[in-house]
């Protein structure tokens, strides 16, 4: 972290806004330092019914519709695993609930790496690296990734192994973990490491919403579809990178097992805690350094934390009648303004409207993009981004959502240049997939990939899934750099740029600011 | 006078291969196997594909409700349809009773795109490049598609046997086009009375055009019958399952071929 956002941090206001029974918003001031700003495991402080948190935009507002949540002896926020970790480790209120990068330095800085969050299971490249040494955690610290180990072959809902369609070389292996003797995918607990980005902890009755695209048949592949095991009724199965969980209560048993490290199961009563807490919880961008306010009636209907609170969900938004974010065209024709800063005010909501216009409606050629180009649409299709990121509120994926965009295969996967003259070396993992020659290949990547995460594949086990990743909501933003799962773009200006170069968009300097602008604002 | 002989000679020259490979008439079957083209237009684009001199329009692009669903570009597509005799479209002969299927291995050399071009428009299009709308491009649900589709009747329990042919790609498995056929058996299943399934997979066999026979690769079908019974098995189809293949090669004769690359499923009492 920069010592000017330090500063910007150390003097941040946190704005807590208690809402009413007859819903009318009390704001409720205070000056805090940084100290308040990362919630530790057991703080025992109450989070507040609503509560902004500065960031690089302006402030993140979170936003919890059944009032305030007292922490103390809630499972979300007690460290009730073995390694001192809570879920609010990875998924900070001042983060838009989930984590950036600038916080985990942040917390190496004041901690000298002793924070539960560098625990050695997930939070340094390998468990089997030297305790302490930075070097051991760069992916967290650089990128914010969390290494993710996953069974190799994969096994199925009912724990019986599916035999691959593929097999898995390891080419390059920074963290020395897929390789060595024991967390290898051939040493003796068969695991595969990939890194990943924790995802967004809020607006989560969006992205476990079963109402749209979930039958008992994947609709992207046709494959059986996951299930509740409690409903037994089929989800959606966009909550993870790799759609590995069903729920958020099967998510909730995983994680606690895996990054909290716990050795007893949640019991039902934490489980329901967890899930009630994640379903009334909503965060979004809520002021703009620039903008000013964000929330009705001062900016449009979609955007800021209480339009996340009303929205409906399960609806897809790709069309003029619903839209992915509501703008109605407010900010589209604003009035130059009377004073230089309702001047900067009024031209940047303008150019929010601008950047939404061209996230929904400026086309371009996607091309070679599996799950995309695969579903009955033809390749290339001359679409918008509103295409694959089609959910009504979260810009997220309606249908089964993954897909691969080319985030983490190559040849679009960000990598250094390898040259003599170049002083940064490849930070993550790069491996070979061989596709089998009995079987169809990979529509366009062939039957030899590489890749930095097989993603959906080392679940599936299917050729076809190699580094389809499920796509992510676009809330919050602004507070939890970087992007992608496996953090690749450091801004969303970065993000906008991948996108530019994958599909050949050739946005203009004015597109990407206002892309940037919308995105940020969101 | 000799300029204006070999003037007459090479307009004859370049009118022969047309009139050697006239367009077949209307009403003639064609099968065949080539590079899509794609042509960008002001509004969607348009998928064309040429054969032995004569260039045919396949479809648009428009949305998953689509019954044609444009190729991939970067692969052979294979064209089953009918000769029409409608206006050209994006300067292409239409095809009616069209049928296409993206042929499994990449190829290089099928990467030809080609600019808007002011003769060329689409002006039939049902939804446009960008969002739609409000709803699908074929379909009446005014959502379009937001809410699922509208709550059906409840269709009458089936006592007596009944036959289900699920259809494929070329080569290919199960895929998107597949989730509502396999949900239609299931649900047939859970309401009839069947005490058994019959799962036939069938390897699919084309007579093209030029006389080549086209097949699938051996295990085809064998691969799609295990697949659709474990996935039914999987979804909650309860009923014992005799899972058998076949070859669709001895019925193959240019004739809605693609019939041919299919599972049959039958529920039996």
């Amino acid at each position: 972290m920069t010592g000017g956002k330090r500063k910007m941090r150390r003097w941040m206001m946190v704005t807590a806004v208690a809402a009413t029974a007859a819903g009318t918003l009390l704001a409720v001031a205070a000056a805090e330092g940084p100290a308040s700003l990362w919630w530790s495991p057991g703080d025992d402080r109450p989070l507040p019914a609503y509560v902004e948190y500065a960031d690089s935009f302006g402030r993140v507002g979170i936003l919890n519709t059944a009032g305030a949540v007292i922490t103390d002896g809630h499972p979300f926020f007690e460290p009730i695993g073995t390694n001192g970790r809570a879920c609010v480790s990875c998924h900070q209120p001042a983060d838009g609930m989930s984590l950036s990068v600038a916080s985990v330095q942040e917390r190496w800085q004041a901690t000298g790496g002793k924070d539960p969050l560098f625990a050695m299971i997930d939070g340094a490249n390998c468990p089997n690296l030297p305790a302490g040494d930075k070097a051991s955690h760069s992916l967290l610290l650089s990128r914010g990734l969390f290494r993710v180990g996953l069974p190799w072959p994969p096994r199925d809902e009912r724990g019986a192994p599916i035999t691959p369609e593929f097999t898995i070389e390891v080419v390059r292996d920074p963290g020395k973990c897929n390789s060595g003797p024991e967390y290898g995918i051939n040493g003796t607990r068969h695991e595969i490491s990939v890194y990943r980005r924790p995802r967004v902890a809020a607006n989560l009755r969006y992205v476990a919403s079963s109402r749209f695209g979930s039958s008992a048949f994947i609709g992207k592949t046709g494959m059986l579809a996951a299930v509740d095991p409690e409903s037994g009724r089929p989800v959606n199965m966009n909550m993870m990178a790799d759609a590995r969980e069903s729920t958020l209560k099967t998510q909730a048993q995983s994680a606690a097992r895996t990054h909290l490290q716990m050795t007893q199961p949640l019991s039902a009563a934490q489980l329901e805690q967890i899930q009630s807490f994640e379903l009334q919880l909503y965060g979004a961008q809520s002021w703009s350094t620039l903008g000013g306010s964000l929330n009705e009636p001062d900016g449009p209907s979609g955007i800021g934390p209480q339009a996340m609170a009303k929205g409906a969900d399960g609806v897809l938004g790709n069309n003029t009648t619903r839209f992915v974010i509501p703008m109605e065209d407010k900010w589209a024709r604003l009035p130059p303004g009377n004073t230089p800063e309702e001047k900067a005010r009024n031209a940047f909501r303008e150019s929010v409207q601008r950047g939404h216009d061209a996230f929904f409606f400026r086309t371009f050629w996607i091309r070679d993009a599996m799950h995309i180009n695969t579903v009955g649409l033809g390749n290339p299709i001359k679409r918008t981004c509103a295409t694959c990121h089609g959910m009504h509120m979260t810009g997220m994926d309606t249908a089964n959502g993954w897909m691969d965009v080319g985030t983490t295969n190559k040849p679009w996967a960000l990598e250094p240049p390898e040259s003599p003259w170049a002083s940064e070396t490849p930070a993550l993992p790069l491996f070979k997939i061989t596709c089998r020659a009995d079987l169809p290949p990979h529509p366009f990547l062939g039957r030899v990939i590489y890749t930095q995460d097989p993603g959906r594949a080392l679940i599936s086990g299917k050729c076809e899934d190699v580094g389809t990743i499920v796509i992510q909501q676009f809330r919050g933003l602004a507070a939890r750099a970087p992007y992608f799962s496996n953090g690749s773009a450091a801004t969303l200006r970065e993000l906008v740029d991948f996108y530019d170069r994958r599909f050949n968009i050739k946005y203009t300097e004015q597109e990407r600011t206002d892309l940037v602008n919308f995105l940020g604002s969101l | 006078m000799r300029a204006a002989q070999h003037v007459r000679f090479a307009a004859v020259a370049l009118l022969m291969p047309s009139l050697l490979l006239a367009a077949p008439a209307p009403g003639t079957r064609i099968s065949f196997v080539s590079c899509p083209i794609l042509r960008d237009t002001r509004s969607v684009p348009c998928w064309l594909s040429d054969y032995q001199s004569e260039r045919y329009y396949l479809t648009i692009q428009s949305d998953v409700s689509a019954e044609v669903q444009p190729p991939l570009m970067g692969h052979q597509v294979l064209v089953e349809g009918v000769v029409s005799d409608a206006k050209p479209i994006c300067g292409g002969v239409v095809l009616s009773q069209v049928h296409l299927s993206a042929m499994p291995e990449i190829d290089a050399n099928c990467r030809e795109e080609l600019p808007a071009d002011d003769r060329y428009t689409v002006d039939f299009a049902p939804r446009p490049p960008g969002p739609s709308g409000g709803r699908l491009a074929f379909t009446a649900d005014p959502s379009g598609g937001g809410a699922g589709p509208a709550p059906r009747q409840a269709p009458t329990p089936a006592t007596g046997p009944q036959k289900f042919d699920v259809y494929f790609d070329f080569d290919k498995g199960v895929s998107f086009r597949h989730p509502s056929a396999l949900s239609s058996i299931l649900n047939a299943a859970r309401r009839g009375t069947a005490k058994r399934a019959v799962i036939t997979g069938v390897r699919g066999a084309h007579k093209l055009s030029n006389g080549t026979l086209l097949l699938e690769a051996a295990n085809t079908g064998q691969r799609r019958a295990e697949e659709i019974a474990r996935l039914l098995a999987g979804a909650g189809l309860t009923l014992p399952a005799e899972v058998k293949w076949t070859s669709g090669e001895k019925d193959a004769d240019g004739v809605d071929d693609w019939k041919s690359r299919r599972v049959t499923v039958e529920l039996l009492p």
